[in-house]
């Protein structure tokens, strides 16, 4: 039976109606209208749909809502505040800023249709978060590697990702 | 075929005053659309009905096409739509220097079919921006005469920089120039929308749509200011930060969610359908036509859930009509071919030298079935009123061509559907024909159910169902000179069906859907003038055709057949190369007199620190568990442009593991549009083509496709992708080139080369995983 849970997104609280054990995902896109999460495989063998949970990287087309409760959900809509709150930033600045990650992504010219860019975003964030300083290897590392599964991208956009994440790295340390 | 006046008869133009300002802002030009219609969200807010307003726009009317508002910005409507390559930037720089203005002023609406006036399909960047070029040319042309008007100088003297008009001390800017005003201009046009007809090859009469012709004054490359520089792409800063409503974000007041329970074969027919259990999932429906079924609900997870479960319960008929992955070939050879569908250079001539050969060289080459295989499956919104009008949101690459087909499934005339396109993920070619997706099924849903019903595909669903890019046999024969080059050479292609673009959903319910006709697709631009050649293609229908859902319905992917018969042709001279102890780049060199193909391959060649040799290298070989490494090359010409590619590879000959370690690629196409973004198209072509040499190929037994998921359909991973070099050349007298396709094309055959290289032997079939290459080292 669906219940009343409360979730932090995006650094606010928020109540929602669902049974516990809906996948994240369904949640964010239609309940929050966060669309930033986008559905692929549906199994965890994609990253389309990864959010952070307390900052590390999730896939959300597998994480139960209830897993969920009483940590904080990150989606590519929350990063400026993410990095606002890291930075220390004014609220007026916070609205104007993109993370760092974000605005290298267009600094780069990463997307291209661009359906994958929100989770190859946040894997970015969680790998500068543990390594401010990847190197080319530890990039294809951590997109290849770790967690689930690899991070797909069909447009063939690695080489634009590794630019924009060694890009990110230098933008985070100024 | 519509001709209209040419522009420039001066009684084609009125120049009349209206209350414009509350209509929202000044413009000079307006459309016949109340400003609500043109304000209506892709979130189906204020979502308008098909048949309260014209749903076709008058495509020989400037209005149509673009609005120059009081404030200076500019409103511009393609047909086309941005597949990730870079249409939308193109589109904008092509009409900011005809207009000279500067690109970010302005927006572009794309793909709607009641907000743009041409069609067209989205590969055809070319065709698409010749039209929004050449509308702009003209328009510049107007506003230069009302300037003229305006600042009482002759139209000869003035200057435009940014939208702002100035001669003689004296300035206007467009924004002034047009404020209060509307134009009536209107300009030549030909071609139509597409309507469904079985017999020609796309299944509708026309791809590329209306077509703006005439000869407007255009700026001359020498002059360009905006055309050749990286001007970013506009969609990217909402693609990042969140704000992009993307097809899958449609939400329309009392939608349901549909999942689909598709059959267990592709050719089973329904016995019964299960049932839903209303304890379990109270809100959720069975919905069926035909052999289509779904379940519906208004909440999303339920309707997964419950199509689950009544997927369980439904009982389909057995069906076994497919040959097996392994026997796809074969099956193909088996095949009686009769005469070629499409044969192109010198039949005779090559007959001839080929039989007067004194020596002779020939092989034959295939591959399996691949797929276009997005990481976003197949999703629509489709809204069927009451009174037959019909709204589909998609993210097809061929809006009108959709519309059309929809409305023949419906048996309704085109201008009861609007189709409104959104960005999604990557089509790769499958939507081109405006058929393959979830816009039938939604379509049938939401007519069956009297309610918005959004469809959204599951991966395994996608995997199995969408259109395919066929499998294919090629062989080559060619004569062999005293210098070991090659003097004539006679290609023959065969493959299954490779245009088919029929909607599973019509196929499955038993509604009309829009054939269309089968045959050979050869499509080679040759390289080679100084070998005569006869090529020939032969087309089968889809293998399973009889299956209810036609089987494995054949379609284009990115650079389509010339893809496959580049592989088949750039092996083929890799070969003869060899047979003749010729280094691979001296010899393609000795065969063209094409100076732009040998430029582009020469200033590829030295990028890579190729030294010219013969092939195989000094220590190849086929065994052992130490690396070998080896190189090769590649080159295709098409659509204007000349592209050469060049693979390094390290292979341990034991265990067939073949890594791709550096790959350079070369592209002129003509003027270089947008540097940067060709670069980007460059390097993930690369990616895109190594997948597809490594690693892709759809599997199947006799009943099902079996590769349903991405640990069984295997793409490239960024930990798989070598170093990418790109090379580039753009130039100014040759026109514009197509920067975005055939890049994936010059892939695989390098690689096939670079494999001889490294072992001396040759790979005539991708792709080479390590089981097949560890089978043709051992052989």
């Amino acid at each position: 039976m669906a219940s009343e849970l409360t979730l932090t997104v995006n650094g606010a609280k928020q109540v929602v109606k669902a049974e516990g054990d809906t996948p994240l995902i369904y949640v964010l896109r239609n309940e929050l209208k966060l669309t930033g999460p986008r559905m692929g495989c549906g199994m965890a063998q994609c990253g389309s749909c990864a959010v952070l949970v307390d900052g590390e990287e999730m896939r959300s087309c597998v994480t139960s809502v209830s897993y969920a409760v009483g940590k904080k959900v990150t989606t590519i809509e929350g990063l400026p505040a993410v990095w606002a709150e890291q930075k220390h930033l004014a609220v007026e600045d916070e609205a104007k800023a993109l993370h760092p990650v974000q605005q290298a992504w267009i600094d780069e010219q990463v997307p291209q249709c661009g359906y994958c860019q929100s989770g190859m975003m946040i894997a970015a964030v969680d790998l500068l978060s543990k390594n401010p300083n990847p190197s080319v290897a530890q990039i294809k590392d951590a997109f290849t590697n770790k967690g689930p599964s690899p991070h797909l991208c069909r447009c063939g956009t690695y080489a634009a990702i590794i630019d924009a994440v060694q890009r990110a790295a230098a933008a985070m340390k100024a | 075929m519509r001709e209209t006046q040419l522009y420039g008869d001066v009684g084609t133009k009125r120049i009349t005053r209206r209350g414009f300002v509350k209509a929202g802002g000044a413009l000079v030009v307006t459309l016949a659309l109340p400003a609500e219609r043109l304000l209506a969200t892709p979130d189906g807010v204020a979502a308008p009905s098909a048949g309260e307003a014209p749903t076709t726009l008058d495509a020989t009317k400037v209005a149509s096409w673009l609005e120059i508002h009081s404030d200076g910005t500019i409103l511009a409507r393609s047909g086309r739509t941005e597949t990730g390559t870079g249409m939308s930037g193109y589109y904008a720089q092509a009409i900011a220097e005809e207009l000279r203005v500067k690109p970010e002023v302005i927006t572009l609406v794309l793909g709607d079919t009641d907000r743009t006036p041409d069609g067209g399909y989205s590969a055809g960047f070319l065709t698409g921006m010749k039209n929004v070029r050449n509308v702009a040319a003209y328009t510049y042309q107007t506003l230069l005469e009302l300037a003229a008007k305006q600042l009482g100088l002759p139209v000869s003297s003035l200057g435009v920089v940014d939208g702002v008009v100035s001669g003689n001390g004296k300035s206007v800017s467009y924004g002034e120039l047009v404020k209060g005003q509307e134009l009536e201009l209107k300009i030549p046009v030909k071609g139509e929308l597409p309507q469904p007809d079985a017999t020609k090859w796309v299944g509708t009469t026309s791809l590329d749509g209306i077509e703006v012709t005439g000869e407007p004054k255009l700026r001359p490359v020498k002059e360009f200011q905006v055309i050749g520089t990286s001007y970013p792409m506009p969609a990217t800063p909402d693609k990042v930060s969140g704000k992009t409503k993307w097809s899958c974000d449609v939400s329309l007041p009392g939608m349901l969610h549909a999942r689909m329970v598709r059959p267990a074969t592709m050719g089973s027919t329904l016995i019964s359908a299960g049932a839903v259990d209303k304890k379990k999932f109270p809100t959720a429906e069975v919905v069926k036509k035909g052999n289509l079924v779904a379940v519906v609900s208004p909440n999303e997870w339920e309707a997964v859930r419950a199509a689950e479960a009544v997927a369980a319960g439904t009982k389909w008929t057995e069906w076994a009509g497919l040959p097996g992955t392994e026997n796809v070939t074969k099956a193909i050879r088996g095949y009686a071919w009769g005469k070629a569908d499409q044969a192109s250079g010198k039949a005779d001539e090559t007959r001839e030298a080929l039989a007067k050969a004194e020596k002779a060289i020939s092989a034959s080459y295939e591959q399996g079935y691949t797929r276009h295989a997005p990481i976003g499956p197949f999703v629509a919104v489709a809204d069927v009123r009451a009174d037959g009008s019909t709204m589909v949101w998609t993210h097809s690459a061929q809006s009108q061509g959709l519309r059309a087909r929809i409305a023949y499934m419906l048996g309704v005339p085109t201008d009861k559907v609007v189709v409104r396109w959104l960005e999604h993920s990557g089509q790769y070619g499958r939507t081109t024909f405006g058929g393959d997706g979830a816009e039938a099924d939604a379509v049938i849903l939401s007519q069956l159910t009297g309610k918005p019903v959004r469809v959204q595909w599951t991966l395994q669903e996608d995997l199995a169902w969408s259109s395919v890019s066929p499998a294919w046999v090629s062989d080559f024969k060619g004569s062999v000179d005293a210098n070991g080059h090659l003097s004539a050479v006679h290609s023959a292609f065969y493959s299954p069906h490779m245009t088919d673009p029929r909607p599973l959903g019509a196929l499955l319910a038993g509604m009309p859907a829009a054939t269309s006709k089968p045959g050979g697709f050869a499509d080679t631009e040759w390289p080679y003038d100084k070998i005569t050649r006869l090529e020939e293609a032969y087309g089968m229908p889809n293998v399973g055709v009889e299956a209810v859902s036609g089987g494995l319905r054949g379609n284009i992917m990115r650079t389509p057949g010339q893809r496959q018969q580049c592989f088949a042709l750039e092996v083929f001279l890799n070969e003869s190369s060899a047979a003749a102890g010729a280094d691979p780049i001296e010899y393609r060199i000795a065969h063209t007199s094409d100076q732009r193909l040998i430029d582009i391959l020469k200033a590829t060649a030295k990028a890579a620190g190729w030294e010219a040799r013969k092939s195989p290298r000094i220590g190849a070989r086929k065994s052992g568990s130490d690396t070998v490494t080896g190189r090769g090359v590649c080159v295709i010409v098409r659509s204007n442009a000349y592209w050469a590619g060049i693979a390094e590879v390290s292979l341990t000959p034991a265990t067939g593991s073949l890594q791709v370690t550096k790959f350079t690629i070369g592209c002129e196409p003509g003027k270089i549009i947008n540097p940067r973004q060709l670069e980007r198209c460059m390097k993930s072509g690369v990616v895109m083509g190594l997948s597809e040499a490594l690693k892709e190929e759809v599997t199947f037994d006799k009943s099902k496709v079996t590769s349903t998921n991405w640990s069984r359909y295997k793409i490239l991973t960024m930990g798989e992708m070598p170093e990418i070099q790109v090379v580039t050349i753009s130039r100014d007298d040759k026109g514009f080139g197509g920067g975005s396709e055939a890049a994936n094309a010059v892939v695989p055959a390098a690689v096939a080369a670079a494999l001889f290289d490294a072992t001396g032997v040759w790979a005539r079939r991708i792709p080479l995983n390590p089981e097949y290459v560890k089978e043709l080292l051992r052989a």
